[in-house]
């Protein structure tokens, strides 16, 4: 080839028809979603809101003053590729995605990256304490690291749960289920509660790891159970709704919807409401599953809902933010943010925090619905 | 949704799964049978497309002379161009219809692979708006990933470098070597070029695309094959040795080969009359034992 001398006219048109080709197969390739850029919800203590941000660093907000600090960025064995589609905010995307909210434990604030490392950072100087594994790293992260006891739990890309020291990192066991581990664990008493991609919903007793029932469904679960009055509720890919016994995990009813159940429900006074990817959110009979009303969203409910007083606040995809006041089951729409809101919701002192894809903690007013100023999640570097 | 995701992407996207779920939840199989049959779907616009660029190529030496002929006159070129490809009942745009007809289908193909692997949390999320209502559908997600231990979300060496290497295999066959020294040059600089850029693109996307890329060269080889057969890949036994100018020296393997294209060349009617062919004698036909033997002739 290197023996080869072109003419003016034929190099340039062999550049241009190959970069007409480069061209289509990058505008073609570039859909949503090709790349994890991280859907972290925020932690709030005291007066201080902990957040992973999509530059791959926990962000610790003081909501009186608004002033922010970062942690350094976490470290990924391998840099993502984005095929050179655009990321969102207009640059390609950087960082380790974070998808989990971090948890607040005493001094420490633990998070988990995509990178596949979970780490405790100090609250007030945001510094590394420890991290698992100390060497290498697990497989993707996207479930949300809960501490309890002492432990730190939580489910990884590798499909196990893993139970570390929450002062040391660590490792006290692990459950392997069958499949990856979206899904955040929740403790009750001495059980823990995790879904898997596996189909199972599994009770692990949360001192040795051992299991204490499984209950199989027809799809993949991503969602996190929830516990309440002696039942465990968790929504599955095969659209269903199911309420288990929290002894034995026997079926005690439920409930069809029309797509996937992808984020947790929440209970208020004897009724769940679960957003469902068919852009309802159902209120439900808690005891019986019997269907006391549905309410129609602009688009499905990706995030995980929120309790502000009476009402319960659900957020479309597409940006709004809906209340649904739990007395009478009535629905108002609350807000728009003007942007996509994947990551769950936090609420704080009659403010809704949610962090969007774009570097971005918006905040919205719970009782008057008025879109306050929103901060910035990028790094002053 | 759009008329292109509600249209195209969507229906191949609930195909694409459920297919997985006949094939042993394997997506990678569900590629490549999606693949196999989309390609034998098209298969007579492809043909279309293969004859029409053979044809075009066939005709390569008369629009040579042409060009030769006709180097000062475009208008002419021009001219004496279309009436060639009128008497030959050739359409220019012969390759290109058939190939722009095709292109949605393969950039809708490739956006569902990429849609239905869901690379990424954000992936599997959007996956779930394009879902008919079929319960197959919904339990079989997430797909499983890995195909004869591939795992089909994350680059592959093996499967790029198949890429360029069948992309190669299907352009060589489909691309003689032409007797126009710039032509020749073009084909040759393509026949590595896209290959490579192919390859380089496979190194940075997930592996079921590369999968998807491979598949759908060797059908097009396979088709390719039987249109043309091997094609350029086996090369002719007269081999050009040097081009200089409009000057060509050929090397003959053997002496009744040489007699043969003497008594050819003596055969050659010369005119400028129109409607003759568009045969010209080269200025000067000769052969030179020893001197012809080298690769490149001494600069005088």
């Amino acid at each position: 080839m290197s023996g080869l001398k072109f003419k003016k006219g034929t190099a340039a048109r062999i550049i241009f028809l190959s970069a007409v080709l480069l061209l289509v197969v990058l505008a073609s390739s570039c859909i949503q979603g090709l790349y994890p850029v991280g859907w972290s919800g925020g932690a709030v203590s005291g007066d201080t809101l902990y957040v992973g941000s999509q530059e791959g660093k926990l962000v610790a907000i003081n909501l009186t003053n608004e002033s922010r600090r970062w942690s350094t960025e976490l470290t990924a064995p391998r840099t993502g590729f984005n095929f050179g589609c655009i990321g969102p905010g207009g640059g390609a995307p950087s960082g380790v995605a974070i998808y989990g909210t971090p948890a607040l434990s005493g001094d420490l604030v633990y998070l988990a990256g995509y990178n596949g490392k979970i780490y405790a950072f100090t609250a007030d100087s945001l510094e590394v304490r420890w991290l698992y594994p100390r060497e290498g790293y697990l497989e993707p992260v996207v479930s949300a690291p809960v501490v309890s006891q002492g432990k730190v739990f939580i489910g990884v890309g590798d499909g196990k749960i893993y139970a570390l020291d929450a002062a040391t990192g660590d490792k006290l066991w692990e459950f392997a289920t069958g499949d990856n581990v979206w899904s955040t664990p929740v403790i009750e008493g001495d059980t823990l509660f995790v879904g898997s991609f596996d189909h199972n919903l599994y009770a692990l007793d949360i001192n040795n790891g051992t299991e204490k029932w499984r209950f199989q469904t027809e799809g993949a679960i991503t969602a996190s159970p929830l516990v309440r009055e002696g039942n465990v509720y968790i929504g599955s890919f095969d659209r269903n709704l199911y309420a288990l016994d929290i002894n034995s995990g026997a079926e005690k009813w439920r409930f069809a919807a029309e797509n996937w159940f992808w984020a947790q429900a929440i209970a208020v006074d004897g009724t769940v409401y679960a957003g469902n990817q068919d852009s309802k959110v159902y209120a439900l009979d808690a005891a019986s599953g019997t269907k006391q009303a549905e309410f129609n969203l602009d688009s499905p409910a990706a995030s995980v809902p929120v309790q502000v007083g009476n009402n319960v606040v659900f957020a479309s995809r597409e940006g709004i933010l809906y209340r649904i006041n739990t007395e009478g089951n009535t629905m108002t729409r609350l807000a728009d943010i003007g942007t996509e809101v994947l990551g769950p919701l936090t609420a704080n002192e009659g403010i809704i925090y949610i962090h969007t894809q774009d570097l971005t903690l918006h905040r919205v007013n719970a009782e008057t619905g008025a879109v306050m100023m929103s901060v910035s999640l990028e790094s002053e570097e | 949704m759009n008329i292109w995701e509600l249209v195209i992407q969507q229906p191949m996207i609930n195909v694409l799964i459920v297919t997985s779920g006949f094939l042993a939840n394997s997506f990678g199989l569900a590629i490549v049978v999606m693949t196999i049959v989309i390609n034998v779907a098209m298969v007579p616009l492809t043909m279309k497309q293969i004859k029409a660029s053979k044809a075009m190529q066939d005709l390569q030496p008369k629009l040579s002379e042409l060009q030769r002929k006709y180097a000062k006159d475009k208008q002419k070129l021009a001219q004496e161009q279309m009436r060639l490809y009128r008497e030959s009942g050739m359409n220019p745009a012969g390759c290109m219809v058939p190939m722009l007809i095709q292109m949605p289908i393969w950039i809708a193909l490739y956006q569902s692979i990429m849609l239905s692997l869901a690379v990424a949390p954000e992936g599997l999320l959007n996956l779930s708006k394009y879902l008919y209502p079929w319960e197959s559908v919904y339990t079989l997600l997430p797909l499983s990933r890995s195909f004869i231990g591939i795992d089909m979300a994350s680059p592959n060496m093996v499967l790029a470098l198949l890429v360029g290497a069948t992309m190669w295999l299907q352009q060589k066959m489909s691309t003689p070597m032409s007797s126009d020294p710039r032509q020749a040059q073009q084909a040759r600089m393509m026949l590595w070029m896209m290959p490579m850029m192919f390859t380089f693109l496979a190194l940075s996307f997930p592996a079921g695309l590369s999968l998807f890329w491979v598949t759908s060269s060797l059908v097009r080889i396979a088709m390719q094959y039987y249109v043309t057969g091997w094609g350029g890949l086996i090369p002719k036994r007269v081999e050009e040795t040097a081009v200089t100018g409009q000057k060509k020296y050929v090397k003959f393997t053997s002496d009744s080969e040489r007699a043969d294209a003497e008594q050819a060349a003596s055969d050659i009617d010369v005119s400028d009359e129109k409607g003759l062919g568009y045969v010209k004698k080269p200025d000067k036909t000769r052969f030179q034992p020893g001197k012809d033997r080298r690769r490149h002739p001494r600069k005088k």
